[in-house]
């Protein structure tokens, strides 16, 4: 078969041109690389944030015993001092929060008025502040409201007739929660690399070999169009087969250092996860290459490829963006469009759930089926006289 | 043996071939003559079965180009104009991509390479990457590269386009050694000096058609001068305002 011979020329061409290697493959080393530092960092703090103690200044401590008795209960960090003008001591920059308690605490709360307890901050600094203020104030609130309640029921009423309404407040943005919004990125990545790692071979043997003056000799050659074409993206897969699955290998390497364990998370990234998402992106590898080849083989010059092409590899990408606003999901008629069929299948794949194997059928059938013709259309055009520009 | 009866082609709407008919015979060289424009290269192109004819029709040894263009391929060699090889891969390597296509075994290929290194004296940089080749190494390369499936009919375009005087010199005995092979050997040229100097039979083409078809003495004869650069404009009867 003699598209064998244009494969070998090819991928040893391209092999060569360092620069294009070089910026087909960075993403594919890179993207996990980001996408592990992305993981890591959001949990850091996801975590860092529930984890972390009240940092907060007491001036009058000695007044509420019992209050300051509650308040080290709960996960808090207190410093006691002593000062005439607190407000200074948050204005200086010395403290972030101040809590004051007055000299009279102890009076109004045995004869059971009202007591005005004062924060000090400082809103426009950005810093962990807010969030201490809003759970101090939290924890202030529970201990007045227990302490309301005591009260009643000494004097025989029912607390509950205080409390028509209650709120309870659920956040589902648990740090699992998040990581998984992350992970639901990494389908993105995959068809991206995939359609970068032939990017540079897709126009340079088609409108790059016509610019350079190589395609008019090679067309006086005894090989069939279908076979030159064949050959050509058949390299052009390869090299985006290459790309992916440079691709997987650097998000096994990297994958592990993400605390999956300790957001009770089990995420499982090993061969019996990435082989299938390889094979299911089989299809998608052909798809590329015939697109990104039909579409060079239209471009007059090296330039005008790269400008096409810059713009179909946002064609196969955007929907995935799309999908992942609007959390699309796994759905037979999904499996008929290239791209978004195996970025869902790659999301479920990786996130250990199982995939329908009618799914994975028609995903791959139907994306061979469009490869082909897109194959075919690329056929065509090199059996026409236009084709030398 | 190449046959070219009436062929006729268009690109969009410059009629590039109006009717062209000529011969080129085993063991001769032709030279396709004319001024730029005129038709030469489209010619070719068309021996090359690159293009189609719109009319007319071409043969090959025998074969039809728009019929069995594969079949013609396997007879001919063809240096283009530019001479377009591969910059990152090296002579051999160049050369080893065409005569794979042309479907060599191996071992032929290998020996092919080796006696075309001796005979177009490429030895000292067959090796090397082809980006920075002069123009003279690069013709030697893409001639190679059409020659190595030691084809019966070789076709070359405005070879000595960009050649110093020692590559010129070079490439004609090269054409010259090609004939004593009995090869049929056809050049397009638009240098008449050149064509005088090597060539048997000259087919002079001018805006699409031929002009003169003969042996370069009947050429001579037909022009009645000696100054061959007045021959040529007379008999492809143009002018310097010809729109070209």
């Amino acid at each position: 078969m003699s598209f064998k011979v244009v494969l070998a020329k090819e991928c040893l061409d391209n092999v060569r041109d360092r620069r294009a290697l070089i910026s087909s493959f960075s993403l594919a080393i890179l993207g996990p690389v980001f996408f592990v530092g992305i993981m890591v960092f959001v949990l850091e703090r996801a975590l860092g944030e529930s984890d972390d103690a009240i940092d907060f200044t007491v001036v009058g401590a000695q007044y509420a015993p019992q209050l300051m008795a509650y308040l080290t209960q709960q996960n808090t960090n207190i410093k006691e001092v002593v000062s005439d003008t607190p407000k200074d001591l948050v204005s200086l920059g010395k403290h972030d929060l101040v809590l004051v308690i007055n000299p009279n605490y102890a009076q109004r709360y045995a004869s059971g008025g009202i007591n005005t307890l004062v924060l000090i901050h400082d809103s426009s600094e950005i810093s962990s502040t807010r969030r201490n203020l809003a759970q101090l104030r939290n924890h202030i609130g529970t201990y007045s409201q227990t302490i309301g309640l005591l009260r009643l029921q000494l004097r025989g009423i029912d607390p509950s007739l205080s409390r028509p309404i209650i709120t309870k407040e659920l956040d589902v943005a648990s740090p699992a929660a998040r990581a998984l919004t992350i992970l639901a990125s990494l389908p993105y990545f995959l068809v991206l690399v995939i359609f970068m790692g032939g990017f540079y071979l897709a126009i340079d043997t088609t409108a790059g070999e016509r610019e350079h003056g190589s395609l008019e000799p090679l067309l006086t050659q005894p090989i069939s169009r279908g076979q030159l074409v064949m050959g050509k993206i058949a390299a052009t897969m390869v090299f985006g087969a290459a790309s992916l699955l440079v691709f997987l290998i650097s998000l096994y390497l990297t994958v592990p250092f993400v605390p999956f364990e300790r957001i009770g998370m089990a995420l499982e990234i090993g061969f019996a996860q990435l082989l299938p998402v390889f094979i299911i992106s089989l299809p998608l590898i052909l798809f590329a290459a015939s697109l990104l080849t039909v579409v060079a083989s239209f471009a007059k010059s090296y330039k005008e490829a790269q400008t096409y092409l810059t713009m179909v590899i946002l064609v196969p990408t955007l929907p995935l963006l799309f999908a992942q606003l609007t959390n699309v999901e796994t759905t037979l008629a999904i499996m008929f469009v290239p791209s978004l069929s195996q970025s869902n299948l790659m999301a479920d794949m990786i996130k250990g759930e199982d995939v329908e194997a009618l799914h994975v059928l028609v995903s791959m059938a139907t994306t061979t089926v469009y490869g082909a013709i897109l194959a075919w259309l690329a056929i065509r055009l090199y059996k026409h006289e236009r084709i030398l520009g | 043996m190449i046959h070219v009866h009436n062929i006729a082609k268009q690109f969009k709407k410059v009629q590039a071939v109006k009717s062209i008919s000529f011969g080129a015979a085993d063991g001769r060289i032709t030279a396709l003559l004319g001024p730029n424009g005129a038709g030469k290269s489209t010619t070719l192109r068309v021996l090359a079965a690159v293009v189609k004819p719109d009319g007319g029709s071409a043969e090959v040894a025998g074969i039809d180009v728009v019929k069995d263009p594969t079949a013609v391929r396997k007879k001919i060699g063809v240096l283009p104009h530019n001479s377009g090889l591969y910059a990152r891969l090296s002579g051999i390597e160049n050369i080893r991509y065409f005569g794979r296509l042309q479907g060599l075994s191996n071992a032929l290929l290998e020996q092919r390479i080796e006696a075309l290194i001796d005979q177009l004296d490429m030895a000292d940089f067959a090796q090397r990457r082809t980006a920075g080749f002069s123009q003279g190494q690069k013709i030697k390369v893409a001639l190679a590269r059409a020659l190595i499936h030691n084809p019966q009919h070789v076709v070359l375009d405005e070879p000595t386009n960009g050649l110093d005087v020692m590559a010129t010199r070079a490439l004609r005995r090269i054409i010259n050694q090609l004939k004593q092979d009995g090869k049929c050997v056809l050049f397009s040229s638009h240098i008449m000096q050149e064509v005088d100097a090597l060539c048997d039979d000259v087919v002079v083409i001018s805006q699409g058609e031929v002009k003169f078809d003969g042996t370069i003495q009947a050429f001579r004869e037909q022009a009645g001068t000696d100054d061959l650069e007045e021959a040529f404009i007379q008999i492809a009867d143009i002018t310097e305002d010809t729109p070209q």
